[in-house]
């Protein structure tokens, strides 16, 4: 009996080892790549209605896991591991979620470096609207508002009230937005939020057009708006401190198969595009949320002094000395080099004593070379390398710089000569002196 | 006329130092030669000093200062040996002559110390 529960626990244990490489296959530093996602849905139909957006994501390898946001079962942690590496948030009416996620599981989720998409919508609840506060957007307080533009909406059969609006302003950002330019407008039918002036980490990605403002549609007008114009943000990014990213959209049709399969043409423009710049935008967004680009790693700092290649552990003053650092960004899939001439790397102590921008072979190896200041103690070499859009990069390497020893400085210097040579006759004169003084009687 | 006559007071005036001069005894001559020596060879090297510059420093600090040291002993000594003053008549020359012998070691000392 007891040898039969030995052979099931046994059997257990090796039928999973081969779930071993799929667990390993998670968010780590080598492979910064989200893969498995909770998708919360305050509705099954949504699955159906936004399947185009989830479709993309599971072709790229996520492994999507929907779940309803009112799931009395719903977690993102287990024995204090995250079951999740990244987090959708479709569920804009939901006051509560079920379980034991709430505002602050979310923020403590971002906070060990997580991703997560939110998508509000008119009438998002205060939850929603929470969490994006936190994330340093705060949407229009007005439950009923909605964006409206006169100028610029999406041109359609019926006159309608101008909310579902076009915009084509978008960051000006290669690694959020991918290097092929969005060409169609995007559709946009949600709420607007302004950004927080004293948040400097969340950046506008999509924003309203000048004459946009946000006020409920259905009533008179009676006082000015409290957004309006290019202030309005339609779809914000964050990127913390700890490298996580987080998509801020006001419009959860924004991510909809009925907007993404759209046509589009602005009011005032004859050009009709076949289909909106929605999907383009989405994709490319949500490959930028959940790490498929703008990552970096830099790895095997080494310096040296020139001519030679052992890392020495001391340096000493105007010492020569050469250093590299290999920089490589992660494509979705691999470490590709990344290439910039912007690197700068600081010889520190307390204030930077040299800063130098360091040269790349285009294979992601970058190297420069400098004299050490004239200036003994310890010295950092750092790199802090913070650019739109990219993870930050901050490295520092301790090194010591020590003057030079007594028996290191230059001897018998031909300037000084005359001064040995005073020194010398002065001795032999007072030799001579004390003969001549002692003998003349 | 003043002019021609100032020449003259001034004339008088060496003369009539040359003339006390002369009174000196010998010895007393002799450290006043070595002295001379001793302050020439340090304005050649600040003259020196002033055309290539400083870089040397503690070279050059221990060249000049090796000569005014001397300079300044060979006046201590002088003091001490000249019999019309008074105020070291108990102290024997020879003393006086060992004193500058030691101090003059221990400048040098230093001296070389500090050339390199």
């Amino acid at each position: 009996m007891r040898n039969l529960k030995l052979f099931q626990l046994s059997l257990i244990f090796f039928s999973s080892i081969p779930l071993l490489p799929i667990l390993t296959l998670a968010f780590s530093a080598e492979n910064p790549t989200d893969r498995r996602i909770l998708v919360l849905l305050d509705d099954v139909s949504l699955k159906s209605s936004h399947s185009i957006f989830f479709s993309s994501l599971q072709s790229r390898g996520f492994d999507l896991d929907f779940k309803l946001a009112d799931d009395p079962k719903l977690t993102l942690q287990r024995y204090g591991q995250y079951l999740y590496d990244g987090l959708i948030l479709f569920a804009p009416t939901t006051e509560r979620f079920g379980g034991s996620l709430d505002l602050a599981a979310v923020l403590s989720f971002v906070d060990s470096g997580h991703d997560v998409i939110v998508a509000a919508d008119s009438n998002a609840s205060d939850l929603i609207r929470n969490i994006a506060a936190e994330c340093g957007a705060d949407f229009d307080e007005d439950p009923s508002a909605v964006v409206i533009d006169h100028t610029s909406y999406a041109v359609s059969d019926t006159e309608g009230d101008h909310t579902l609006i076009v915009s084509d302003e978008l960051i000006q950002s290669d690694v959020i937005l991918g290097k092929e330019k969005i060409e169609a407008p995007i559709l946009f039918k949600g709420i607007g939020h302004s950004l927080n002036p004293e948040n400097n980490l969340v950046l506008k990605v999509l924003s309203a057009s000048s004459t946009a403002y946000s006020a409920n549609p259905n009533s008179k007008l009676s006082t000015p708006p409290s957004l309006s114009g290019s202030a309005i943000s339609l779809v914000s990014v964050l990127q913390a401190r700890n490298n996580a990213r987080v998509l801020i959209s006001g419009s959860l049709e924004l991510f909809s198969n009925r907007l993404l399969r759209a046509g589009v043409q602005r009011a005032g423009h004859s050009k009709k595009f076949d289909k909106s710049g929605n999907e383009r935008f989405v994709v490319e967004v949500s490959k930028w949320v959940f790490h498929e680009r703008g990552h970096l790693k830099a790895v095997n700092v080494r310096h040296h002094k020139v001519g030679e290649s052992d890392e020495p552990a001391i340096y000493r003053i105007n010492d020569d000395l050469e250093y590299f650092v290999e920089i490589y960004e992660w494509s979705g899939t691999q470490w590709e080099p990344y290439v910039a001439n912007d690197v700068q790397v600081q010889f520190y102590m307390m204030s930077p004593y040299v800063l130098k921008t360091l040269s790349t072979n285009e294979k992601g190896l970058y190297h420069t070379s400098f004299k050490v200041p004239d200036v003994y103690g310890v010295f950092q070499f750092k790199i802090e390398y913070q650019r739109l859009g990219y993870t930050s990069l901050s490295l520092s390497k301790q090194i010591p710089v020590r003057p030079f020893r007594h028996n290191e400085y230059e001897r018998f210097i031909t300037t000084a000569f005359p001064y040995y040579g005073a020194s010398f006759s002065t001795m032999l004169g007072f030799f001579i002196f004390s003969i001549v003084y002692l003998y003349s009687k | 006329m003043a002019r021609s006559s100032t020449a003259k007071d001034a004339q008088a005036l060496i003369q009539s130092l040359r003339s006390a001069y002369a009174a000196t005894p010998t010895n007393l001559k002799i450290i006043d030669l070595y002295i001379i020596f001793a302050v020439s060879t340090a304005l050649i090297q600040v003259v020196y000093m002033a055309l290539v510059g400083s870089f040397p420093f503690n070279s050059f600090l221990s060249g000049v200062l090796s000569c005014v040291g001397t300079a300044v002993l060979a006046v201590c000594l002088r003091i001490q040996v000249n019999k019309e003053n008074k105020e070291f008549k108990d102290l024997p020359p020879e003393r006086a002559f060992a004193d500058f012998v030691l101090c003059n070691l221990v400048l040098h000392l230093v001296i070389m110390n500090f050339l390199g």
